[in-house]
């Protein structure tokens, strides 16, 4: 292939990378820049080069919205693929009921992070909620959910299961749909029981679709925001707020860009920290038996 | 005789594995339901006394209400606009990406798709101030293009693209190489067609995301005119909302579903069709 | 494809066609809700219902009255800071937006609003016929930087019924009691004959609440709370006296704890408890409640600002006003906001009807106003009021930084001290990086 005939193969990539290049990387950049400045929305502002980001590594506030950040997504991924594969096993068949039942566990999906918290409050708050008056008829004292520093991330984490369970089971519907007949043919001619079939043939034909699912969702809990601010507003006392939660509170509430700005750049690194991690880990461990 | 692979994709379920699944589905509709009967009641029954909602009357008046609102028509249209064109755009912009990087040769092509892959790890509340900036100079506000262009870089869309193109055989354009066709032919001819189902896929998630998006369109559309429905219905609200016009604000929510519902269930079969493709490359 | 391309670019080219007539047009922006469907052309002020419901009206007459001058409405999602900040970094203000008084420091200081002494001189209005507290709202130095339109603040609503159980009841009037160590007692004698909380607190994800107790308590010791423009002082014996009282409250279990507002206005609404201290926009809904037979509240509702309970009898308050943002304006267009300040202010008496207390002392001294119901007790609101010093920026940041750590001490999740000190540190770290 000659140099220009390369250069064409760039063409079709083109329209996506100039727009990507001005409307994500340099916002990114400028993102970058800012975090170097002490500056506020309205301020021409003055460099304070790590002056940010040292302040950050001093503010207990950010690292208690770390540590909760990385806690919800601990809560919330692992539980949620698991639920997520058990359904697309149990539903990946023919049949009006399975559709049916399909559909029901990928509605919430459509709905918005303010619609399910407004629906969730519902369920949560201890005085008036679902999961409080049910509580109550087998004669416990109902949970404060909200108000309770050890509940309140578990209370996100259900809520955040319950909304976001559609995506990972279409992709293991799909990934299990991938997987062809004559493998559990031949399980079948083995007397292979369920179990086995099921240790040996589908998860590892599923590998792939487990580890993309895993890293999109541990990407996109660890950047977990609308159902913290809107559910509970980060309390009590700090107990539920996440990352994205402190740099959305110090930009828009406090003015303060140039410090918001630093730590959404420390998060980025750490979702890219986590995500390429993950990659790496995954990748080594299924190493042996290649795929692209 | 049936074998185990059929039995297990086509099956019985065990009645207590029916049950079990009938009994998660209800748990997960019962919210659902709860929120279609608030939304059938009348608001100031609902002060204080939300489980009213368990018995009648019931009334469309709060439906009445979203539709006496001669804006709400437009917001509609708006979120139309802003959904389809950011869908219609990520899958034009995203199929030609995909296609370069799964199938084309040229410089930095790695390096480049390492870089579209890092957006992945940004937080979209990390660059909206920026972007708002960047819209302001180039004078993109309340206007379509400004609702529409940000949702136009995720780079999920790529991905997707790429590795679901990755999984197609070479063969087939290898052949059509060899009967002399141009790499545009090749792609719009014979790559875009087999890449419907996907096409489907990544066209209801980006719907449903362009359609539910809320903080972009709150602080770039800052006319009621050009607001979309998420936006609009929210300011519809009086301050404190939740405890004065909850069944209203349920109305908005269901109302506000119904169309993407509708979307899913019309693409229900590609969707998931289309997932077997990226998911297993 | 190419139908549906051309039926999109229709609708852009509809879309961007903007009316063009002979009036004067103002940009107004507000919160309040919508409900045009209810009010859409209506004009009859006096029968309208509510915040929105009057506000709508307000507007729809002034462009009645006002046939040279067209207001275009639009309306926000509350508060409408994120927007209207966004719309100022465009360089694209509104030209009359609502605004809460705490929150015009922040703009004024960075020159991004007009002060409004010449839009209330055109339109005859002295800042002298504001009340005390919708005054120290609106003046930053020499200049009033809005129109003050009302003051809403934190009020005792009270379950009669229960407190004629608890015999509380004096002349039909309930006792309040006018100490720390008065509320205590009183509050041990409502949970013994009612077997209920005396309070009814929203400690859940409601910051400005716990914040308010702090603050009205420490201001009525006469406590300094911020010294000068870049510290905050809460950690004082004091404030640990205050917030200690209220940690008191939730250990001796007089008062609720796992609530968020719509819990709390629900158990107040039925009947579980004797008192909710929240603000001035519940009176409506109250007294609804108050007069439907058979709810728990029927005739058993009264409404009163914060008791005494140490030192001066203040109250931190806020309070809505109408700002206008800098931007190029024509000779008309100044004078059509003169006109409609005083409109506005010609028509404070019917915003008041929402609950909210008047700006004006004449609407106050009003016979209009006081034959509404609980008016008459709530009017010392005017007066009592207190509001942060003009000097304070980020009030609003700082209101839900307070309010986080104060509720957190309330409620026993850290020491007094230690949640003061926290409070302190996170204010004056916030203050001490402002240019």
């Amino acid at each position: 292939m000659t140099a220009a005939r390369d250069w064409r193969g760039l063409l079709f990539a083109l329209p996506f990378l100039a727009l990507y290049a001005l409307i994500l990387i340099f916002p990114l950049m400028r993102g970058v820049w800012l975090s170097l400045n002490q500056v506020d929305l309205f301020g021409d502002g003055h460099f304070v080069g790590f002056g940010n980001y040292a302040r950050l590594l001093h503010d207990p506030v950010f690292g208690t919205s770390l540590v909760n950040t990385f806690e919800v997504t601990l809560m919330i991924v692992p539980p949620l693929t698991v639920i997520a594969l058990f359904l697309a096993l149990a539903l990946n068949r023919a049949g009006k009921g399975a559709a049916i039942i399909r559909g029901i566990f990928f509605s919430s999906a459509v709905l918005s992070v303010t619609i399910v918290t407004l629906i969730w409050r519902f369920i949560l708050a201890p005085d008036a909620g679902l999961l409080g008056e049910a509580w109550k008829t087998f004669g416990w004292q109902p949970l404060p959910f909200l108000s309770d520093e050890h509940l309140v991330l578990p209370a996100l984490a259900l809520t955040t299961i319950w909304w976001s369970l559609g995506f990972p089971m279409l992709l293991f519907l799909a990934g299990l749909q991938q997987i062809p007949e004559d493998m559990y043919e031949a399980a079948a001619l083995d007397h292979s029981s369920r179990w086995t079939t099921f240790w040996r043939i589908t998860l590892p034909s599923l590998r792939r679709t487990l580890v993309l699912v895993v890293m999109l969702q541990t990407a996109a809990q660890l950047q977990l925001f609308g159902q913290s601010q809107l559910l509970t507003a980060g309390g009590p006392s700090g107990a539920s707020r996440t990352a994205v939660l402190f740099l959305f509170e110090a930009a828009f509430g406090r003015w303060e860009l140039g410090y918001a700005s630093a730590a959404a750049e420390i998060l980025f690194l750490i979702i890219l920290a986590v995500t390429i991690t993950q990659y790496w880990a995954t990748g080594r461990a299924t190493g042996a038996d290649g795929g692209r | 005789m049936p074998t185990v692979a059929a039995n297990i994709r086509r099956g019985r379920l065990t009645p207590l594995g029916w049950g079990g699944l009938i009994f998660g589905a209800l748990i997960m509709v019962a919210p659902l339901l709860w929120t279609l009967l608030l939304s059938l009641k009348n608001n100031s029954e609902l002060v204080g006394h939300s489980g009213a909602a368990l018995h009648g009357p019931y009334t469309f008046e709060n439906y009445v209400a979203i539709f006496g609102n001669s804006l709400t028509t437009r917001w509609l249209l708006n979120s139309a606009i802003v959904a389809l064109g950011q869908t219609a755009g990520v899958l034009i912009l995203a199929s030609l990406a995909g296609y370069a990087f799964a199938r084309l040769e040229f410089p930095f092509r790695r390096t480049l798709f390492v870089i579209v892959l890092l957006g992945l790890a940004v937080p979209s509340q990390a660059v909206i101030l920026p972007q708002h900036e960047l819209f302001a100079w180039l004078h993109l506000h309340n206007s379509y293009p400004g609702l529409i262009l940000p949702g136009l870089v995720a780079p999920f869309g790529v991905f997707f693209m790429t590795t679901y193109m990755r999984g197609i055989p070479r063969e087939l354009d290898e052949a059509a190489m060899l009967d002399g066709a141009s790499r545009w032919t090749i792609f719009w001819k014979v790559i875009v067609p087999l890449t419907i189902p996907a096409q489907s896929t990544l066209a209801v998630f980006t719907f449903l995301g362009a359609w539910n998006d809320y903080w972009w369109p709150l602080i770039s559309a800052t006319r009621s005119d050009m607001y979309t429905l998420t936006v609009g219905l929210a300011a519809a609200q009086m301050n404190y909302a939740q405890t004065s016009g909850l069944g209203y604000l349920m109305a908005q929510a269901v109302f506000a579903s119904i169309p993407i519902f509708i979307v899913y269930i019309v693409f229900q079969k590609q969707i998931v069709r289309a997932m077997a493709g990226a998911a297993l490359q | 494809m190419n139908r549906i391309a051309a039926a999109l670019l229709l609708i852009l080219a509809l879309a961007s066609c903007a009316q063009r007539d002979n009036k004067t047009h103002l940009y107004l922006q507000r919160f309040f809700g919508e409900c045009g469907a209810e009010y859409g052309g209506n004009i009859d002020v006096a029968h309208a219902q509510g915040e929105c419901g009057i506000i709508t009206t307000l507007v729809n007459r002034f462009n009645a009255q006002n046939p040279d001058i067209h207001i275009d409405v639009n309306v926000v999602a509350w508060p409408g800071y994120p927007q209207l900040t966004a719309q100022m970094a465009a360089r694209d203000p509104p030209d009359l937006v609502t605004m809460h008084e705490g929150v015009i420091s922040d703009y004024a200081l960075k020159g991004l609003l007009e002060p409004v002494d010449s839009y209330l001189a055109k339109a005859g209005i002295s800042p002298n016929d504001f009340t005390d507290a919708s005054r120290l709202g609106v003046t930053i130095g020499a200049h009033e930087y809005g129109l003050p339109w009302d003051t809403h603040g934190g009020l005792f609503h009270v379950n009669t019924a229960l407190f004629a159980k608890a015999g509380l009841m004096r002349d039909g009037k309930p006792v309040f009691p006018n100490s720390a160590a008065e509320l205590m007692a009183q509050a041990h004698q409502f949970e013994q004959r009612t077997g209920k909380p005396y309070l009814i607190q929203s400690l859940v994800g409601d910051p400005a609440g716990a914040a308010r107790n702090l603050y009205t308590y420490m201001m009525a010791q006469g406590a300094v709370l911020f010294p000068d423009p870049h510290h905050i002082k809460l950690n004082t014996p004091k404030g640990v006296e205050v917030a200690t009282f209220f940690r008191d409250i939730n250990v001796q279990h007089l008062g609720t704890r796992n609530m968020d507002t719509p819990a709390a206005i629900a158990a107040f609404i039925n009947g579980e408890g004797g008192i909710y201290p929240t603000g001035t926009w519940m009176i409506g809904s109250f007294e609804q409640e108050a007069e439907t037979p058979g709810r728990p509240l029927y005739k058993s509702y009264a409404v009163f600002p914060y008791p005494r309970l140490w030192g001066k009898r203040v109250e931190y308050v806020s309070g809505h006003s109408w700002v206008v943002p800098m931007r190029k304006r024509t000779p008309k267009q100044r004078e059509a906001i003169a006109r409609f300040f005083k409109f506005m202010a010609a028509h404070n008496y019917d915003w008041a009807r929402t609950g909210h207390i008047p700006a004006f002392k004449s609407v106050l001294a009003d016979p209009r106003f006081m034959a509404l119901p609980h008016r008459s007790d709530i009017a010392p609101l005017a007066a009592m009021g207190r509001q942060l010093p003009p000097y304070v920026q980020r009030q609003s940041a700082i209101e839900g930084l307070v309010g986080e750590e104060a509720a957190a001490a309330f409620t026993g999740q850290k020491s007094v001290p230690q949640a003061l000190a926290d409070a302190e540190r996170r204010v004056d770290e916030l203050l001490g990086h402002l240019d």
